[in-house]
């Protein structure tokens, strides 16, 4: 990914979980979250969190991050009651392009690099 | 000169002291704390059990962040997060940060809208979330729950037993009984028809700072007279103690009539309040409003046609069928002193929730279309109008923001007026967005100040300690702060709340 696409993905992701209320109606509704008995940074909104600190930089890079943003299933039960509930953000696509970033990362090896 | 309660007179030098002690301790967080995050991850895994103790940074962030608008600051975020199971496990966690003087925040479900939920100081987060017992005993008439169970939960779980639980925070899906019980809040309920959840704890289970397990209150339905711990624990807001097991009366669920009224302005609705109490009119249970802006919102949220003005919803109780009609029917009536356009009886479920839920729906669909910046003014009933225009006035009038918008809508039977600051878009920068909060809680505030309301629904203490100072006085403020003391000497549980650290 060249730098203008990589920072035109910063800019959008970040406008998207700009959105997020911080309600938290998406936490106990995730099946990660209830499969690890309840740890908030194995939910939507704990994943929407470490994506933005990743974004601007209050986290780096680090491999147990992968295992935070992949293990989501994308069951989109977070979106059911981000839409019905909260502020219907995309949160699946936040993810989806959360790990195409973090990908990145892992290909150029760079581990302590900043996104 | 001043006179202490034994007579003698308290001189300078005693208050100097009082001063310097206070200081001393409300200074705490500037005293830097060196911290061996790999010790105490090692500690926290041998008191917890390794798979509930967490030190890994982006678990912490995950517990930094509140509904607060503005960023976590490297401050907020915690050393570690435990998940304990027991109030044994609690004990074992608070001895050991009293021992080590490392401050402790409780997490319930972290939706506290003034700042509660957001630790103040690098902290062990007590995430109260695998604490979900629940033991329902209709032959003693209470149940049991620990702190982590969900209201809406609760709710469903006591429904087979024909019971009310007193407690209705539009966050209901994720709140916690602990929450509830720890700021003592009914939320959207009228106190004068259904009091406080405190009213109907029968006793508790709290953890001290210090590590004792204190068992509170009675088990029988008759409440203790005279001075109990129970009383002054309920809504203490995670201060002095973490409550692992509260005990509350099985209330019957009455039978409910609903009212929906539309009218051309706000005014009409506030004069309709006023005039309920002075006229002695039997409150309802829920007594809620949209304003002539957020009801358009409210409505089309939910699918509805936007109605040409401001709307109340109005929920009547009574433990009969008949009495109910009855009550609601009176209360239809009593509603002509407002001039509402329509004021009718919805007696369809379907048609009653989507009216309902436009209350709901109203606060999310206004932030959807920017940020928003909220208040709770609960003033003397005689004197909300005012109130209302003052807030208005306020609301319009912004030093840190020009160009703002003013919403409003609450629980106006209460009555709790919700006024808030509409800025539409959500690119503010981070100093701006604590500025414009900051001045409308202040402002707000000194509406509370000046017509006698204190707030009854978000707690008092974290972005709302400057207010307590200015409502009650030092002397009040101080008195707060020696409690805390005596029963958390180290300043451990929920530092920086009473302290009022943004």
């Amino acid at each position: 990914m060249d730098v203008n696409k990589k920072d035109a993905a910063k800019e959008t992701l970040l406008k998207e979980i700009a959105r997020c209320r911080s309600c938290r109606f998406c936490v106990d509704v995730c099946p990660t979250y209830q499969a690890s008995e309840g740890v908030e940074s194995m939910s939507a909104y704990g994943r929407l969190q470490i994506i933005k600190y990743l974004l601007n930089g209050i986290l780096e890079f680090d491999d147990s991050l992968t295992y935070f943003l992949y293990s989501c299933l994308q069951c989109r039960r977070c979106e059911v009651i981000c839409k019905g509930k909260g502020q219907d953000i995309d949160i699946c696509k936040v993810f989806q392009m959360g790990r195409s970033l973090l990908s990145q990362n892992l290909v150029q090896g760079s581990s302590n690099e900043k996104i | 000169m001043r006179a202490s309660f034994t007579g003698q007179p308290l001189d300078r030098i005693w208050f100097v002291k009082c001063r310097f002690a206070r200081r001393k301790y409300l200074n705490r967080r500037l005293i830097f704390m060196d911290v061996d995050l790999k010790k105490l991850t090692k500690d926290l895994a041998k008191l917890v059990g390794k798979e509930n103790a967490f030190t890994d940074r982006p678990t912490a962030l995950a517990y930094a962040k509140d509904a607060m608008p503005w960023d976590v600051e490297e401050q907020n975020i915690p050393y570690a997060v435990v998940r304990p199971d027991s109030s044994q496990e609690i004990s074992r966690v608070l001895r050991y940060a009293n021992e080590k003087k490392i401050p402790v925040h409780t997490h319930g479900s972290g939706t506290s809208l003034v700042g509660l939920g957001r630790p103040k100081t690098n902290c062990i987060v007590l995430d109260m979330g695998r604490m979900k017992g629940l033991e329902i005993f209709p032959e003693r008439g209470y149940f049991e729950v620990e702190p982590g169970f969900h209201i809406a939960k609760l709710r469903k779980a006591l429904a087979p037993y024909n019971a009310l639980l007193p407690a209705f925070p539009g966050s209901e899906l994720v709140a916690t009984i602990g929450g509830v019980v720890s700021v003592n809040t009914s939320a959207h309920a009228i106190d004068a028809t259904l009091c406080k959840p405190g009213d109907y704890v029968l006793g508790m289970e709290v953890v001290l700072p210090t590590g004792e397990i204190l068992q509170t209150g009675t088990e029988s339905t008759r409440k203790p007279a005279g001075i109990e711990a129970t009383k002054f624990l309920v809504g203490s807001e995670g201060l002095l103690c973490v409550i692992t097991k509260i005990r509350m009366r099985l209330i019957p669920l009455p039978y409910l009539g609903n009212i929906v009224a539309y009218y051309n302005r706000t005014e009409d609705i506030l004069d309709t309040v006023m005039a309920m109490y002075k006229q002695g009119i039997p409150t309802p249970m829920f007594f809620e409003y949209l304003d002539e802006k957020s009801s358009k919102v409210g409505f089309e949220a939910v699918g509805l046609k936007a109605p040409p003005g401001a709307v109340a919803m109005i929920t009547i109780d009574s433990s009969t069928q008949v009495g109910c009609e009855e009550k609601t029917r009176k209360f239809l009536e009593f509603l002509k002193v407002g001039n509402p356009i329509e004021a009718k009886i919805v007696k369809d479920k379907g048609e009653w929730a989507q009216i309902w839920s436009s209350r709901a729906e109203a606060g999310n669909y206004i932030y959807r279309l920017g940020s928003t910046f909220g208040s709770e003014i609960t003033v003397r009933v005689d004197k909300l109008k005012e109130a209302f225009h003052e807030a208005q006035d306020i609301i319009l009038n912004l030093e840190s923001y020009k160009g703002n918008e003013f919403y409003s809508f609450g629980h106006i039977g209460a009555p709790t007026i919700h006024a808030y600051a509409f800025i539409p878009t959500k690119d503010i920068p981070n100093d701006v967005k604590k500025a414009v909060a900051k001045e409308v809680r202040d402002k707000t505030e000194e509406l509370n100040v000046k017509y006698g309301g204190c707030g009854g629904e978000w707690g008092l203490t974290a972005q709302r300690a400057t207010f307590l100072k200015k409502k009650y006085g030092e002397v009040y403020y101080n008195f707060l702060v020696n409690l805390k003391r005596t029963m958390d000497p180290n300043n451990i549980l929920n530092r920086g709340n009473l302290e009022g650290w943004m």
